[in-house]
């Protein structure tokens, strides 16, 4: 949809409210012009709905309390005004409040206002407003820790107002359902075809001329045969001169026929040679998009969901465009042409037509609405069905493995019953609605036969007349029943190219700064400086982070799983901005440097492994296509890859990725270790790395990796604690928090919670035979042997 | 595999019962419990099945989300403390009620309800019906585009003229 009109700005922007607000806020004795951070809620501390404004600034904490009607205006181009009534105003003095928490729950959230232990105010919300609530009390807490008034970054978040007339409206659209016209969205998509408005002009022009010419034919075909040949009264009596007019007539009627077939034929040709073009253009507007956006917005969504919107939503618009556009204009054009000549033909026939068409369109469209439904419930219950065969046959060893074959074969039988009476019902409907509509036409052909066949014996109308009539009414049938479903059709279209400029439009969470410095070398310090970070508001991941890593050092990341070591990880490579603090490589925040320098300086091999189409070479030279093939042999070789490739019978060039090569978990992190290598980057975050390797190939590549380390910058994430022996420097991590520091027997002789996870590590591998001697009896912590 | 090495805290399940866990309303107006002798000021109670048994499997946590034992049956307390207990559940579990379905009207693919919440007229927008209208038992949930979740008790009770408008939609 195109953002053309200003929206209402939502009332935190630029830590105020809207003008209206703040007159009724006034108006209660209340002054929010100073506010430091606002939001807006929905409820009150019982959690019942109330309107409710919130805010803080250098005297305190205010909560207003009230409702907000939206006022109808007379004049229908205005925007609705807000009527807003504050019954309830509390204050709380900076100094009586020592913090704000807020609570996230099931469907609600609470904000709570603490003074030591005690609560001394709590307000109810919605979910859908706990990025508001939480921003201001990350906003509060900051300013009363450190007394500036920072506010973090506002999330993408709408307040959800019709651009329009202001009334709400889902977030994830810009006009409420009134004003949300499907033809905003047909202008957008017929901008596709802005290329091609030559081909256009030419389809447009035969599709007119094919229309009328099958809404003459009948003239020819019928009436003129019949009236002018056949017909005992034409008074015509030479047989060679009747032989010569129906010559005439037939050649004519040949000659119609196949031009109407040579000009349709083109139309097919000049659609088929346009179509893909544009289906192209959306595929590939949609996917440059999709290359834009950050990692939160695919964490965010389903990969099935996504390849729906490429795959499915475009050819919906496609098969829209190919069939129903040529459709409507066809069938638009014939119901005018048809009903035209039947007035010239005779008027009074026509008239009963019109009063009854109207009924059989009624009809048709009542049924269609009705099956919209049904076929919408045989739709969710197909999808179901295909669910579960995919699910079981992604699940077959575990199947197998617990002897579940009977019970899958009962859930996809009861699932298929489901689908099986959607179904039944629906076909059943279809054979009842749909005769009726038939038993109309079959009125209307017999009232008209009737009319008709008085007039033709009281001779005001010819035979040919007649019958030419009938088969005009038997053309109106076709468009009547594609127009009274086309609608439907149009919806799914206009559905699915909502969803394409959904991603089109989309902003990317994380942006490039404008004047990005671009850093060709790095050196590899990082310093972390109070860091918070989250992927839901309310739920915090990484709490006051600080670390600092110096150039050239190997820094290993130690903690209980969910700890957010990964999430570290990902921070420093720029996959998500911190909510609060900040991240730099050599003294310039993350923030501020550009992309592509970025990423050519830090590589991540990670534990999910993702190897794409195509052969293990190309793989291995991902980050860098132009790497030699020498290169290539002595990455995999640093990888203890080169091996395993040889033995595989096409060796490097053997094909990888889906429907490729089925490798191993540890030969595909051994393929990602070597795309890094050749990468050749200053910071290296190894992230589990080696996990999925036996203790030996680990061991291996860990003498690899620390050749590779010097003059880099390496991160280390491990389970496997002896593997982080070579680091310089570790940081044990739990609950998102920096709980020791410092080099690894130094953190033993601690014994804090590292020694506590290195000692139940020890001791399990000991009871399994792989270790004879736990840490405190003087082993020396080579488990691994 | 020997399991003396696996610490024990990961393989015991810790029951309360009501001689050893008492709760009572603590500082602030918190919810506090004393399990085992060990008092909490603040705990946070959380249902295994929200659903399907929402009075058993109670998960008792302290602040840090440490557990600190699972309630079995809510109803084998007294009824002062299964007041206090649904108290907090109740707070955690709030979904606002919906009495009443004025209309569902659908345009591209979204749905735009008109409903009485909690007493209230309130429109929202749901996309897709056959995820996010859930059925459990005798309760029907409806999850909005944002996240927002509204409950209708007993769909049977409700007035028929708004059971008619959401009949179609489940699946």
């Amino acid at each position: 949809m195109k953002k053309d009109k200003k929206p209402i700005p939502p009332p935190d922007k630029k830590g105020g409210f809207t003008p209206a607000e703040i007159a009724a806020l006034a108006a209660a004795g209340a002054d929010p012009s100073h506010a430091i951070c606002a939001c807006r809620g929905d409820m009150d501390s019982a959690c019942g709905y109330r309107d409710a404004w919130l805010w803080f600034d250098e005297k305190g904490f205010t909560a207003a309390l009230g409702t907000e009607e939206i006022i109808p205006s007379k004049n229908r181009k205005k925007r609705l005004e807000p009527k807003i009534v504050i019954t309830e105003v509390t204050h709380f003095p900076a100094e009586q409040i020592e913090k704000l928490v807020c609570e996230r729950y099931v469907s609600t959230g609470r904000l709570l206002l603490k003074d030591d232990n005690a609560t001394v105010f709590a307000i109810g919300f919605s979910i859908s407003r706990i990025g508001q609530f939480d921003r201001l009390t990350t906003a509060f807490n900051t300013w009363k820790e450190t007394g500036k008034a920072e506010l973090p970054p506002e999330k993408d978040e709408k307040e959800g107002r019709c651009k329009k007339c202001g009334a709400p409206c889902p977030p994830d659209k810009d006009f409420c359902r009134k004003h949300d016209k499907k033809g905003a969205t047909a202008v957008r998509l017929f901008s596709f075809f802005g290329g091609y408005i030559p081909q256009i002009a030419v389809v447009l022009l035969i599709m007119l001329s094919g229309s009328a010419v099958s809404v003459f034919l009948p003239q020819l075909s019928t009436r003129r045969l019949f009236d002018d040949v056949l017909s005992a009264n034409n008074g015509v009596t030479d047989p060679a001169e009747l032989m010569k007019a129906l010559g005439v007539l037939v050649l004519s009627i040949f000659g119609i026929r196949l031009l109407n077939t040579f000009f349709s034929s083109l139309r097919q040709y000049i659609q088929g040679s346009m179509m893909p073009g544009v289906v192209y253009d959306i595929k590939v507007k949609i996917f440059k998009a999709m290359q834009r956006l950050s990692v939160g917005f695919y964490s965010s969504k389903q990969t099935g969901q996504l390849m729906e919107r490429v795959m499915r939503d475009a050819n919906n618009i496609y098969w829209f465009f190919v069939d129903g556009v040529p459709g409507i204009i066809i069938e638009v054009t014939t119901v005018i042409g048809v009903m035209t000549a039947m007035f010239i033909m005779n008027a009074r026939l026509s008239l009963v037509v019109l009063l009854i068409t109207p009924l059989i369109f009624t009809l048709l469209y009542l049924g269609e609405k009705l099956f919209r439904n049904m076929h919408h419930r045989t739709w969710v219950y197909n999808s179901r069905v295909s669910s579960m065969v995919s699910d079981n046959i992604s699940g077959q060893r575990e199947i197998k493995a617990f002897a579940k074959e009977d019970d899958e074969y009962a859930r996809f039988a009861k699932t298929s019953g489901d689908f099986k009476k959607a179904e039944l019902k629906l076909a059943l409907t279809e054979a009842t609605v749909f005769p009726l509509a038939e038993i109309g036409v079959i009125i209307l052909t017999a009232v008209v036969l009737g009319m008709g066949g008085v007039m033709v014996s009281n001779n005001q109308l010819s035979t040919g007349t007649l019958l030419s009539y009938i088969v005009y009414l038997e053309m109106l049938r076709e468009p009547f029943e594609f127009l009274s479903w086309v609608s439907n059709w149009w919806s799914r279209c206009a559905d699915s190219a909502q969803r394409v400029f959904e991603i089109v439009d989309s902003d990317a969470e994380l942006k490039e700064a404008e004047n990005a410095v671009q850093m060709k070398e790095l050196k590899g310090d990082i310093e972390i400086a109070d860091l918070d970070f989250e992927y839901e508001p309310a739920r915090p991941i990484i709490k006051n982070f600080n670390l600092q890593v110096k150039a050239g050092q190997m820094l290993g990341i130690v903690g209980r799983t969910g700890a957010g070591k990964s999430t570290i990880a990902g921070l420093i490579a720029r996959l998500y901005d911190p909510k609060k603090g900040s991240i730099r490589l050599d003294g310039v925040d993350l923030r501020e440097i550009g992309f592509e320098s970025l990423r050519k300086n830090i590589g991540i091999v990670s534990q999910d492994i993702y190897l794409f189409m195509g052969t293990v070479a190309d793989n291995i030279r991902y980050a860098k296509p132009e790497a030699t093939m020498d290169e290539v042999i002595a990455a995999a070789k640093a990888a203890h890859a080169h091996d395993f490739i040889m033995k595989l019978p096409d060796a490097y060039e053997t094909r990888v990725g889906s429907g490729g090569q089925k490798l191993s978990g540890g030969e595909k992190q051994r393929v990602s270790i070597a795309r890094t290598i050749i990468q050749n980057p200053k910071i290296l975050i190894l992230d589990e790395a080696t996990a999925a390797m036996d203790t030996e190939t680990e061991r291996n590549i860990q003498n690899s990796l620390t050749k590779l380390k010097a003059g880099r910058t390496t991160l280390a994430i491990a389970h496997r604690l002896s593997t982080l022996r070579d680091a310089d420097v570790l940081a044990v991590i739990d609950e998102g928090t920096l709980i020791e520091y410092g080099a690894f027997d130094e953190l033993l002789r601690k014994k804090g919670e590292f020694y506590k996870q290195f000692k139940l590590q020890s001791e399990a591998l000991a009871s399994a035979g792989i270790l004879d001697t736990a840490p405190e009896n003087g082993g020396d912590h080579e488990e691994d042997n | 595999m020997n399991t003396n090495s696996i610490s024990p805290e990961t393989l015991k399940t810790e029951y309360v019962s009501p001689e050893d866990c008492v709760f009572f309303t603590g500082d602030g107006g918190f919810t506090g419990a004393e399990i085992r002798g060990e008092k909490h000021n603040r705990v946070i109670l959380k249902r295994a099945l929200p659903f399907g048994a929402p009075d058993d499997y109670i998960c008792i946590t302290d602040v840090e989300n440490k557990e600190l034992g699972i309630i079995e049956h809510v109803g084998a307390f007294s009824q002062e403390q299964q007041t206090l207990i649904k108290k907090e559940l109740s707070l955690r579990y709030f979904i606002p009620v919906i009495t009443e379905i004025l209309s569902i009207k659908e345009k591209m693919g979204h749905f735009y309800f008109d409903a009485t919440v909690q007493g209230v007229k309130k429109s929202f927008t749901v996309k897709d019906l056959s995820k996010n209208v859930r059925s459990h038992g005798e309760n029907i949930d409806i999850t909005d585009i944002d996240g927002n979740r509204y409950r209708i008790t007993d769909f049977g009770s409700i007035a028929p003229r708004s059971r008619r408008k959401l009949e179609p939609y489940l699946y």
